[in-house]
Protein backbone atom coordinates (compact mmCIF):
# COMPACT_ATOMS: atom_id res chain seq x y z
CA UNK A 1 0.00 0.00 0.00
CA UNK A 2 3.01 2.39 0.81
CA UNK A 3 3.59 2.11 -2.96
CA UNK A 4 0.29 3.41 -4.21
CA UNK A 5 0.61 6.00 -1.15
CA UNK A 6 3.95 7.20 -2.71
CA UNK A 7 2.63 6.44 -6.71
CA UNK A 8 -0.49 9.00 -6.00
CA UNK A 9 1.69 11.71 -3.64
CA UNK A 10 4.27 12.06 -6.40
CA UNK A 11 1.37 12.74 -9.21
CA UNK A 12 -0.07 15.57 -7.09
CA UNK A 13 3.27 17.12 -6.21
CA UNK A 14 5.17 16.88 -9.47
CA UNK A 15 2.67 19.13 -11.09
CA UNK A 16 3.84 22.57 -9.30
CA UNK A 17 7.21 20.99 -8.01
CA UNK A 18 8.64 20.04 -11.37
CA UNK A 19 8.05 23.63 -12.72
CA UNK A 20 9.82 25.28 -9.95
CA UNK A 21 12.73 22.91 -9.93
CA UNK A 22 13.52 23.42 -13.63
CA UNK A 23 13.35 26.94 -13.20
CA UNK A 24 16.07 27.14 -10.65
CA UNK A 25 18.15 25.05 -13.66
CA UNK A 26 16.76 27.44 -16.09
CA UNK A 27 17.63 30.93 -14.01
CA UNK A 28 21.25 29.21 -13.48
CA UNK A 29 21.64 28.47 -17.31
CA UNK A 30 20.76 32.03 -18.48
CA UNK A 31 22.99 33.31 -15.57
CA UNK A 32 26.34 31.76 -16.20
CA UNK A 33 25.48 32.18 -20.01
CA UNK A 34 25.32 36.86 -19.20
CA UNK A 35 28.41 36.03 -16.78
CA UNK A 36 30.40 34.78 -19.36
CA UNK A 37 29.64 38.19 -21.72
CA UNK A 38 31.09 41.21 -21.06
CA UNK A 39 27.99 43.28 -20.26
CA UNK A 40 29.48 44.17 -17.09
CA UNK A 41 32.41 45.56 -17.92
CA UNK A 42 30.85 48.57 -19.84
CA UNK A 43 30.43 51.81 -16.83
CA UNK A 44 26.38 51.16 -16.89
CA UNK A 45 27.20 47.27 -15.98
CA UNK A 46 27.21 47.68 -12.55
CA UNK A 47 23.41 49.64 -12.83
CA UNK A 48 22.42 46.81 -14.90
CA UNK A 49 24.20 43.86 -12.58
CA UNK A 50 22.50 44.91 -9.28
CA UNK A 51 19.11 44.21 -10.28
CA UNK A 52 19.61 41.09 -11.70
CA UNK A 53 21.28 40.12 -8.69
CA UNK A 54 18.53 40.68 -6.47
CA UNK A 55 16.57 39.73 -9.12
CA UNK A 56 18.12 35.90 -8.89
CA UNK A 57 18.59 36.22 -5.11
CA UNK A 58 14.41 37.00 -4.64
CA UNK A 59 13.81 34.21 -7.31
CA UNK A 60 15.93 31.81 -5.36
CA UNK A 61 14.29 32.30 -2.14
CA UNK A 62 10.73 32.56 -3.20
CA UNK A 63 11.20 28.88 -5.26
CA UNK A 64 12.62 27.74 -1.79
CA UNK A 65 10.05 28.89 0.17
CA UNK A 66 6.99 28.08 -1.94
CA UNK A 67 8.64 24.49 -2.09
CA UNK A 68 8.56 24.13 1.79
CA UNK A 69 5.41 25.83 2.33
CA UNK A 70 3.37 23.72 -0.55
CA UNK A 71 4.99 20.21 1.38
CA UNK A 72 3.51 21.62 4.31
CA UNK A 73 0.14 22.60 3.55
CA UNK A 74 -0.17 19.67 1.32
CA UNK A 75 0.14 17.21 4.18
CA UNK A 76 -2.16 19.06 6.61
CA UNK A 77 -4.98 19.43 3.77
CA UNK A 78 -4.27 16.33 2.72
CA UNK A 79 -5.23 14.34 5.88
CA UNK A 80 -6.06 16.58 7.75
CA UNK A 81 -8.89 18.62 6.24
CA UNK A 82 -11.73 17.33 4.40
CA UNK A 83 -9.21 15.37 2.19
CA UNK A 84 -8.49 13.91 4.99
CA UNK A 85 -12.02 11.80 5.52
CA UNK A 86 -10.83 9.79 1.80
CA UNK A 87 -6.83 9.55 3.09
CA UNK A 88 -7.98 8.15 6.68
CA UNK A 89 -10.56 5.64 5.29
CA UNK A 90 -8.59 4.07 3.03
CA UNK A 91 -7.18 0.78 4.37
CA UNK A 92 -3.82 1.84 5.16
CA UNK A 93 -2.07 2.53 8.52
CA UNK A 94 -1.15 6.30 9.57
CA UNK A 95 2.50 5.36 9.25
CA UNK A 96 2.06 4.06 5.89
CA UNK A 97 0.47 7.80 5.37
CA UNK A 98 3.09 9.47 7.14
CA UNK A 99 6.10 7.92 5.65
CA UNK A 100 4.41 8.31 1.82
CA UNK A 101 3.80 12.03 2.75
CA UNK A 102 7.75 12.54 4.38
CA UNK A 103 9.34 10.18 1.84
CA UNK A 104 7.96 12.57 -1.52
CA UNK A 105 8.39 15.57 0.67
CA UNK A 106 12.06 15.27 1.14
CA UNK A 107 12.80 14.22 -2.33
CA UNK A 108 11.30 17.73 -3.72
CA UNK A 109 13.13 19.70 -0.60
CA UNK A 110 16.53 17.99 -1.21
CA UNK A 111 16.11 18.53 -4.65
CA UNK A 112 15.45 21.87 -4.50
CA UNK A 113 18.30 22.42 -1.85
CA UNK A 114 20.76 20.69 -4.06
CA UNK A 115 19.43 22.62 -7.23
CA UNK A 116 19.97 25.90 -5.58
CA UNK A 117 23.61 25.13 -3.96
CA UNK A 118 24.19 23.94 -7.23
CA UNK A 119 22.94 26.91 -9.05
CA UNK A 120 25.24 29.33 -6.61
CA UNK A 121 27.60 27.84 -7.22
CA UNK A 122 28.36 27.70 -10.67
CA UNK A 123 27.28 31.36 -10.78
CA UNK A 124 29.87 31.97 -8.89
CA UNK A 125 32.25 29.91 -10.54
CA UNK A 126 31.47 31.30 -14.03
CA UNK A 127 32.09 34.73 -12.62
CA UNK A 128 35.33 33.73 -11.21
CA UNK A 129 36.41 32.30 -14.61
CA UNK A 130 35.74 35.27 -16.36
CA UNK A 131 37.47 37.29 -14.25
CA UNK A 132 39.77 35.09 -14.92
CA UNK A 133 39.57 35.15 -18.45
CA UNK A 134 39.80 38.48 -18.64
CA UNK A 135 42.71 39.56 -16.20
CA UNK A 136 45.04 37.10 -16.70
CA UNK A 137 47.12 35.54 -19.08
CA UNK A 138 46.40 31.78 -20.51
CA UNK A 139 48.94 29.49 -19.18
CA UNK A 140 48.29 31.68 -15.58
CA UNK A 141 44.56 30.55 -15.86
CA UNK A 142 45.62 27.18 -16.23
CA UNK A 143 48.62 27.04 -13.25
CA UNK A 144 45.67 29.21 -10.51
CA UNK A 145 43.07 26.99 -11.35
CA UNK A 146 45.12 23.67 -10.71
CA UNK A 147 46.47 25.42 -7.52
CA UNK A 148 43.23 26.50 -6.31
CA UNK A 149 40.71 22.86 -7.00
CA UNK A 150 43.58 20.46 -6.99
CA UNK A 151 46.00 22.20 -4.57
CA UNK A 152 48.85 21.29 -7.76
CA UNK A 153 51.54 23.22 -9.02
CA UNK A 154 51.47 25.15 -6.30
CA UNK A 155 51.57 29.11 -7.10
CA UNK A 156 52.87 31.46 -4.13
CA UNK A 157 51.10 34.10 -4.57
CA UNK A 158 47.60 31.86 -4.73
CA UNK A 159 45.18 29.77 -1.95
CA UNK A 160 44.52 26.52 -2.77
CA UNK A 161 40.52 25.26 -1.74
CA UNK A 162 41.96 23.74 0.88
CA UNK A 163 43.81 26.53 2.48
CA UNK A 164 40.46 28.50 1.82
CA UNK A 165 37.93 25.92 3.11
CA UNK A 166 39.82 23.70 5.28
CA UNK A 167 39.13 20.23 3.40
CA UNK A 168 40.07 19.82 -0.56
CA UNK A 169 37.32 20.03 -2.97
CA UNK A 170 36.18 16.19 -3.44
CA UNK A 171 36.16 15.66 0.68
CA UNK A 172 34.30 19.66 0.88
CA UNK A 173 31.54 18.97 -2.15
CA UNK A 174 31.12 15.50 -0.07
CA UNK A 175 30.26 17.03 3.20
CA UNK A 176 28.07 19.63 1.95
CA UNK A 177 26.01 16.93 0.11
CA UNK A 178 25.72 15.02 3.41
CA UNK A 179 24.98 18.27 4.86
CA UNK A 180 22.03 19.14 2.35
CA UNK A 181 20.35 15.68 2.88
CA UNK A 182 20.46 15.77 6.75
CA UNK A 183 19.38 19.25 6.82
CA UNK A 184 16.46 18.72 3.80
CA UNK A 185 15.11 15.91 6.02
CA UNK A 186 15.23 18.39 9.11
CA UNK A 187 13.11 20.89 7.54
CA UNK A 188 10.48 18.58 6.02
CA UNK A 189 9.70 16.57 9.19
CA UNK A 190 9.96 19.43 11.68
CA UNK A 191 6.75 21.02 9.75
CA UNK A 192 5.25 17.87 10.04
CA UNK A 193 6.00 17.63 13.67
CA UNK A 194 4.37 21.15 13.88
CA UNK A 195 1.09 20.05 12.14
CA UNK A 196 0.79 16.55 14.15
CA UNK A 197 1.24 18.59 17.16
CA UNK A 198 -1.72 20.98 16.20
CA UNK A 199 -3.97 18.10 15.90
CA UNK A 200 -3.38 17.12 19.38
CA UNK A 201 -5.29 20.52 20.37
CA UNK A 202 -8.72 20.60 21.07
CA UNK A 203 -9.41 23.95 18.96
CA UNK A 204 -7.47 26.16 16.44
CA UNK A 205 -5.30 23.52 15.21
CA UNK A 206 -3.59 25.22 12.38
CA UNK A 207 -2.58 28.53 14.60
CA UNK A 208 -1.59 25.89 16.97
CA UNK A 209 0.68 23.93 14.59
CA UNK A 210 2.18 27.77 12.83
CA UNK A 211 2.67 28.70 16.38
CA UNK A 212 4.68 24.79 16.68
CA UNK A 213 6.46 25.44 14.19
CA UNK A 214 7.91 28.76 14.77
CA UNK A 215 8.75 27.89 18.28
CA UNK A 216 10.68 24.75 17.38
CA UNK A 217 12.24 26.26 14.27
CA UNK A 218 13.57 29.32 16.98
CA UNK A 219 14.91 26.75 19.59
CA UNK A 220 16.32 24.52 16.36
CA UNK A 221 17.93 28.38 15.63
CA UNK A 222 19.54 28.46 19.05
CA UNK A 223 21.00 24.46 19.33
CA UNK A 224 23.13 25.33 15.48
CA UNK A 225 24.02 28.79 16.50
CA UNK A 226 25.49 26.90 19.83
CA UNK A 227 27.16 24.14 17.87
CA UNK A 228 29.36 26.15 15.67
CA UNK A 229 29.61 29.10 18.19
CA UNK A 230 30.98 26.77 20.57
CA UNK A 231 33.56 25.06 18.54
CA UNK A 232 34.49 28.60 17.41
CA UNK A 233 35.10 29.74 20.82
CA UNK A 234 37.35 27.35 21.39
CA UNK A 235 38.98 27.69 18.23
CA UNK A 236 39.70 31.20 18.96
CA UNK A 237 41.00 31.05 22.62
CA UNK A 238 43.74 28.81 21.41
CA UNK A 239 45.12 32.24 19.94
CA UNK A 240 44.59 34.37 22.51
CA UNK A 241 46.91 37.29 22.83
CA UNK A 242 48.43 35.85 19.36
CA UNK A 243 47.86 36.91 15.70
CA UNK A 244 45.45 34.15 13.80
CA UNK A 245 47.19 31.86 11.68
CA UNK A 246 46.45 32.21 7.85
CA UNK A 247 44.63 28.83 8.51
CA UNK A 248 42.36 30.35 10.90
CA UNK A 249 39.75 30.08 8.11
CA UNK A 250 40.16 26.38 7.37
CA UNK A 251 40.36 25.50 10.60
CA UNK A 252 36.90 26.91 11.26
CA UNK A 253 35.14 25.23 8.68
CA UNK A 254 36.78 21.77 9.97
CA UNK A 255 35.02 22.57 13.02
CA UNK A 256 31.87 23.63 11.39
CA UNK A 257 30.50 20.50 9.17
CA UNK A 258 30.78 18.00 12.04
CA UNK A 259 29.29 20.00 14.51
CA UNK A 260 26.44 20.99 12.26
CA UNK A 261 25.89 17.73 11.34
CA UNK A 262 26.08 15.81 14.33
CA UNK A 263 23.51 18.59 15.45
CA UNK A 264 21.22 17.88 12.63
CA UNK A 265 21.69 14.12 12.83
CA UNK A 266 20.59 14.66 16.15
CA UNK A 267 17.30 16.58 15.64
CA UNK A 268 15.99 14.62 12.88
CA UNK A 269 16.07 11.61 15.35
CA UNK A 270 14.16 13.66 18.18
CA UNK A 271 11.40 14.94 15.05
CA UNK A 272 10.93 11.57 13.63
CA UNK A 273 10.58 9.36 16.72
CA UNK A 274 7.90 12.38 18.05
CA UNK A 275 6.37 12.14 15.05
CA UNK A 276 5.84 8.20 15.33
CA UNK A 277 4.94 8.89 18.89
CA UNK A 278 2.08 11.33 17.65
CA UNK A 279 1.06 9.10 15.03
CA UNK A 280 0.44 6.09 17.73
CA UNK A 281 -1.87 9.08 18.94
CA UNK A 282 -5.96 9.28 18.33
CA UNK A 283 -6.99 10.46 15.06
CA UNK A 284 -9.75 13.48 15.22
CA UNK A 285 -11.02 15.04 12.19
CA UNK A 286 -13.01 17.60 12.55
CA UNK B 1 -20.19 -13.06 13.10
CA UNK B 2 -21.12 -9.97 13.83
CA UNK B 3 -20.88 -7.11 11.10
CA UNK B 4 -20.40 -4.24 14.24
CA UNK B 5 -20.69 -4.08 17.34
CA UNK B 6 -20.19 -0.74 19.31
CA UNK B 7 -19.20 -1.48 23.48
CA UNK B 8 -19.86 1.42 25.74
CA UNK B 9 -18.77 4.31 23.40
CA UNK B 10 -18.27 7.50 24.65
CA UNK B 11 -17.13 10.66 22.72
CA UNK B 12 -16.44 14.02 24.81
CA UNK B 13 -15.13 17.12 23.35
CA UNK B 14 -13.50 18.75 26.63
CA UNK B 15 -16.86 18.97 28.77
CA UNK B 16 -18.77 18.25 26.25
CA UNK B 17 -20.06 14.72 25.82
CA UNK B 18 -21.12 14.02 22.18
CA UNK B 19 -22.14 10.50 22.39
CA UNK B 20 -22.15 8.95 25.23
CA UNK B 21 -21.84 5.36 26.20
CA UNK B 22 -23.67 3.82 23.15
CA UNK B 23 -23.44 -0.16 22.63
CA UNK B 24 -25.01 -1.65 19.83
CA UNK B 25 -24.12 -4.41 17.64
CA UNK B 26 -25.77 -4.92 13.84
CA UNK B 27 -25.51 -7.67 11.83
CA UNK B 28 -25.32 -8.37 7.87
CA UNK B 29 -28.26 -8.35 5.27
CA UNK B 30 -29.70 -5.44 7.22
CA UNK B 31 -30.54 -2.16 6.07
CA UNK B 32 -30.74 0.52 9.25
CA UNK B 33 -31.32 3.94 9.30
CA UNK B 34 -29.98 6.24 11.71
CA UNK B 35 -32.17 8.75 13.16
CA UNK B 36 -31.74 11.39 15.13
CA UNK B 37 -32.28 15.67 14.50
CA UNK B 38 -29.35 17.80 14.31
CA UNK B 39 -26.24 17.65 16.87
CA UNK B 40 -27.77 14.48 18.28
CA UNK B 41 -24.40 12.77 17.99
CA UNK B 42 -25.16 10.57 14.35
CA UNK B 43 -22.31 12.00 12.91
CA UNK B 44 -20.54 11.35 15.75
CA UNK B 45 -20.93 7.71 15.86
CA UNK B 46 -20.49 7.27 12.10
CA UNK B 47 -16.86 9.26 12.34
CA UNK B 48 -16.22 6.64 15.33
CA UNK B 49 -16.88 3.95 13.50
CA UNK B 50 -15.11 4.84 10.70
CA UNK B 51 -11.72 5.50 12.02
CA UNK B 52 -12.25 9.37 11.74
CA UNK B 53 -12.41 9.92 15.38
CA UNK B 54 -10.69 8.20 18.53
CA UNK B 55 -13.31 7.09 20.82
CA UNK B 56 -12.45 8.74 24.48
CA UNK B 57 -13.89 5.26 25.68
CA UNK B 58 -15.30 2.39 24.57
CA UNK B 59 -14.43 0.27 21.42
CA UNK B 60 -15.60 -0.61 18.09
CA UNK B 61 -15.31 -3.73 16.09
CA UNK B 62 -15.71 -4.09 12.75
CA UNK B 63 -16.13 -8.29 11.73
CA UNK B 64 -14.14 -8.78 15.18
CA UNK B 65 -11.38 -6.61 14.41
CA UNK B 66 -10.66 -3.05 15.90
CA UNK B 67 -10.78 0.09 13.68
CA UNK B 68 -7.80 -0.48 11.40
CA UNK B 69 -6.69 -1.13 7.74
CA UNK B 70 -9.06 -4.33 7.71
CA UNK B 71 -11.79 -2.56 9.28
CA UNK B 72 -11.83 0.17 6.66
CA UNK B 73 -11.40 -2.17 3.57
CA UNK B 74 -14.90 -3.54 5.08
CA UNK B 75 -16.47 -0.29 5.36
CA UNK B 76 -18.14 2.16 2.45
CA UNK B 77 -18.20 5.31 3.81
CA UNK B 78 -19.77 8.52 2.78
CA UNK B 79 -19.32 11.62 4.18
CA UNK B 80 -21.98 14.19 4.98
CA UNK B 81 -19.64 17.14 2.48
CA UNK B 82 -17.55 16.66 -0.18
CA UNK B 83 -14.19 15.17 0.73
CA UNK B 84 -12.39 14.19 -3.30
CA UNK B 85 -9.58 16.41 -4.05
CA UNK B 86 -11.61 18.70 -6.65
CA UNK B 87 -8.50 19.41 -9.00
CA UNK B 88 -8.79 15.34 -9.72
CA UNK B 89 -10.17 14.26 -12.98
CA UNK B 90 -13.30 11.89 -12.36
CA UNK B 91 -11.29 8.76 -14.25
CA UNK B 92 -8.61 9.63 -11.82
CA UNK B 93 -10.67 9.42 -8.62
CA UNK B 94 -11.86 5.82 -10.07
CA UNK B 95 -8.63 4.72 -10.64
CA UNK B 96 -7.61 5.79 -7.25
CA UNK B 97 -10.74 4.00 -5.63
CA UNK B 98 -9.65 0.91 -8.21
CA UNK B 99 -5.97 1.04 -6.66
CA UNK B 100 -6.68 1.17 -2.99
CA UNK B 101 -9.62 -0.68 -2.60
CA UNK B 102 -9.58 -4.31 -3.97
CA UNK B 103 -13.73 -4.67 -3.74
CA UNK B 104 -13.84 -1.98 -6.33
CA UNK B 105 -16.08 -2.13 -9.40
CA UNK B 106 -14.89 0.03 -12.15
CA UNK B 107 -16.89 -1.04 -14.77
CA UNK B 108 -20.35 -0.37 -12.45
CA UNK B 109 -18.71 2.74 -11.37
CA UNK B 110 -18.33 4.25 -15.24
CA UNK B 111 -21.90 2.64 -16.20
CA UNK B 112 -23.02 4.74 -13.05
CA UNK B 113 -21.40 8.01 -14.49
CA UNK B 114 -22.21 7.36 -18.12
CA UNK B 115 -26.09 7.24 -17.17
CA UNK B 116 -25.67 10.14 -15.61
CA UNK B 117 -23.96 11.76 -18.54
CA UNK B 118 -20.61 12.59 -16.45
CA UNK B 119 -17.67 13.04 -18.94
CA UNK B 120 -14.90 10.94 -16.53
CA UNK B 121 -12.20 13.56 -18.01
CA UNK B 122 -13.67 16.59 -16.28
CA UNK B 123 -12.33 17.47 -13.07
CA UNK B 124 -14.31 16.96 -9.91
CA UNK B 125 -14.48 21.11 -9.55
CA UNK B 126 -15.90 22.06 -12.60
CA UNK B 127 -19.37 19.72 -12.03
CA UNK B 128 -21.91 21.52 -10.04
CA UNK B 129 -21.91 20.57 -6.61
CA UNK B 130 -24.90 18.16 -6.79
CA UNK B 131 -23.04 16.06 -9.27
CA UNK B 132 -20.06 16.00 -7.19
CA UNK B 133 -22.06 14.65 -4.49
CA UNK B 134 -23.56 11.95 -6.94
CA UNK B 135 -19.83 11.30 -8.09
CA UNK B 136 -19.13 10.44 -4.42
CA UNK B 137 -21.74 8.43 -4.08
CA UNK B 138 -21.30 6.09 -6.85
CA UNK B 139 -17.97 5.27 -5.94
CA UNK B 140 -19.17 4.61 -2.66
CA UNK B 141 -21.60 2.23 -4.17
CA UNK B 142 -19.13 0.51 -6.90
CA UNK B 143 -17.67 -1.51 -3.94
CA UNK B 144 -18.68 -4.65 -2.62
CA UNK B 145 -18.13 -3.98 0.97
CA UNK B 146 -19.65 -5.37 3.79
CA UNK B 147 -21.17 -2.26 5.43
CA UNK B 148 -21.72 1.06 3.90
CA UNK B 149 -22.43 3.49 6.00
CA UNK B 150 -23.83 7.02 4.26
CA UNK B 151 -24.08 10.09 6.24
CA UNK B 152 -27.12 12.31 5.42
CA UNK B 153 -27.54 11.42 1.79
CA UNK B 154 -30.35 12.78 1.33
CA UNK B 155 -30.08 16.43 2.84
CA UNK B 156 -30.25 19.46 1.07
CA UNK B 157 -31.52 17.47 -2.49
CA UNK B 158 -34.70 18.13 -3.93
CA UNK B 159 -37.29 15.18 -4.47
CA UNK B 160 -35.71 14.19 -7.99
CA UNK B 161 -32.30 13.63 -6.99
CA UNK B 162 -33.25 12.02 -3.85
CA UNK B 163 -35.47 9.27 -5.51
CA UNK B 164 -32.27 9.04 -7.55
CA UNK B 165 -30.12 8.55 -4.77
CA UNK B 166 -32.25 6.08 -3.06
CA UNK B 167 -32.31 4.33 -6.22
CA UNK B 168 -28.67 3.68 -6.59
CA UNK B 169 -27.79 2.58 -2.62
CA UNK B 170 -31.08 0.18 -3.37
CA UNK B 171 -30.05 -1.29 -6.60
CA UNK B 172 -26.54 -1.47 -5.76
CA UNK B 173 -25.71 -2.54 -2.61
CA UNK B 174 -24.76 -6.15 -2.35
CA UNK B 175 -27.38 -8.29 -0.69
CA UNK B 176 -25.00 -9.82 2.12
CA UNK B 177 -24.36 -6.55 3.15
CA UNK B 178 -25.26 -4.15 5.75
CA UNK B 179 -26.21 0.08 4.95
CA UNK B 180 -26.36 2.01 7.98
CA UNK B 181 -27.76 5.10 6.56
CA UNK B 182 -28.26 8.68 8.97
CA UNK B 183 -30.87 11.04 8.29
CA UNK B 184 -33.53 13.48 9.91
CA UNK B 185 -35.70 12.71 6.90
CA UNK B 186 -37.45 9.66 7.99
CA UNK B 187 -40.38 9.68 5.25
CA UNK B 188 -38.24 8.85 2.18
CA UNK B 189 -36.77 6.19 3.72
CA UNK B 190 -38.85 4.47 6.26
CA UNK B 191 -40.07 1.74 3.81
CA UNK B 192 -36.53 0.56 2.83
CA UNK B 193 -35.53 0.59 6.53
CA UNK B 194 -35.26 -3.08 8.57
CA UNK B 195 -34.11 -1.81 11.76
CA UNK B 196 -33.95 1.90 13.20
CA UNK B 197 -31.60 3.43 15.75
CA UNK B 198 -32.46 6.62 17.59
CA UNK B 199 -30.01 8.83 19.34
CA UNK B 200 -30.72 11.40 21.61
CA UNK B 201 -28.29 14.15 23.07
CA UNK B 202 -25.67 11.52 22.44
CA UNK B 203 -27.78 8.35 23.48
CA UNK B 204 -28.62 5.38 22.32
CA UNK B 205 -32.85 5.76 22.81
CA UNK B 206 -34.20 3.31 20.99
CA UNK B 207 -32.97 0.01 18.72
CA UNK B 208 -35.42 -1.66 17.36
CA UNK B 209 -36.45 -3.89 14.38
CA UNK B 210 -38.79 -1.51 11.77
CA UNK B 211 -41.65 -4.16 11.93
CA UNK B 212 -41.81 -4.35 15.30
CA UNK B 213 -41.61 -1.28 16.18
CA UNK B 214 -44.86 -0.66 13.80
CA UNK B 215 -46.55 -3.33 15.27
CA UNK B 216 -45.56 -2.18 18.48
CA UNK B 217 -46.55 1.18 18.51
CA UNK B 218 -49.35 1.13 15.86
CA UNK B 219 -46.94 3.91 14.07
CA UNK B 220 -45.29 4.56 11.68
CA UNK B 221 -41.52 5.43 12.20
CA UNK B 222 -41.77 8.64 11.09
CA UNK B 223 -44.40 9.36 13.31
CA UNK B 224 -42.55 7.76 16.39
CA UNK B 225 -39.51 10.09 15.59
CA UNK B 226 -41.92 13.17 15.71
CA UNK B 227 -42.83 12.23 18.97
CA UNK B 228 -39.60 10.99 20.51
CA UNK B 229 -37.69 14.13 19.13
CA UNK B 230 -40.68 16.51 19.93
CA UNK B 231 -39.41 20.35 20.82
Amino acid sequence: MLKKLLKYEWKDTYRLLLPINLAIILITLIGCIILNTSIFNSDTGFLLAAPLLILYVLSIITFSCTTLVYIYVRFYKNLYTAEGYLMHTLPVTPTQLFHSKLIVGYFWFFLNSLLTTLSISALSAALGIHEAATSVSGDRQDSLLDSFLLDVGQSPEAFSFADLFGYPLPVFVLLLFAMLLISSFSSVVMGYMSVLLGQRMERNKLAASVAFYFGIYMVIQIITSLSIIIPEIANTGKYMGEELPANFLAESFRLLFPSLIISYLVLNIIFYVVCRLLLKGKVNLD
Amino acid sequence: MTLLECKDLTKKYGRHTALNNVSLQIDGEHIVGLLGPNGSGKTTLIKLIAGLLSPTAGSVQVLGEPIGPSSKSAISYLPDHTYLNGTMRVQEIIDFFADFYEDFDSLRAYDMMAKLQINPRQKLKTLSKGTQEKVQLILVMSRHAHLYILDEPLAGVDPAARDYILDTILSNYDEDASILISTHIISDIENILDEVIFIKDGSLHTHALVDELREKDHKSIDTIFREVFKC
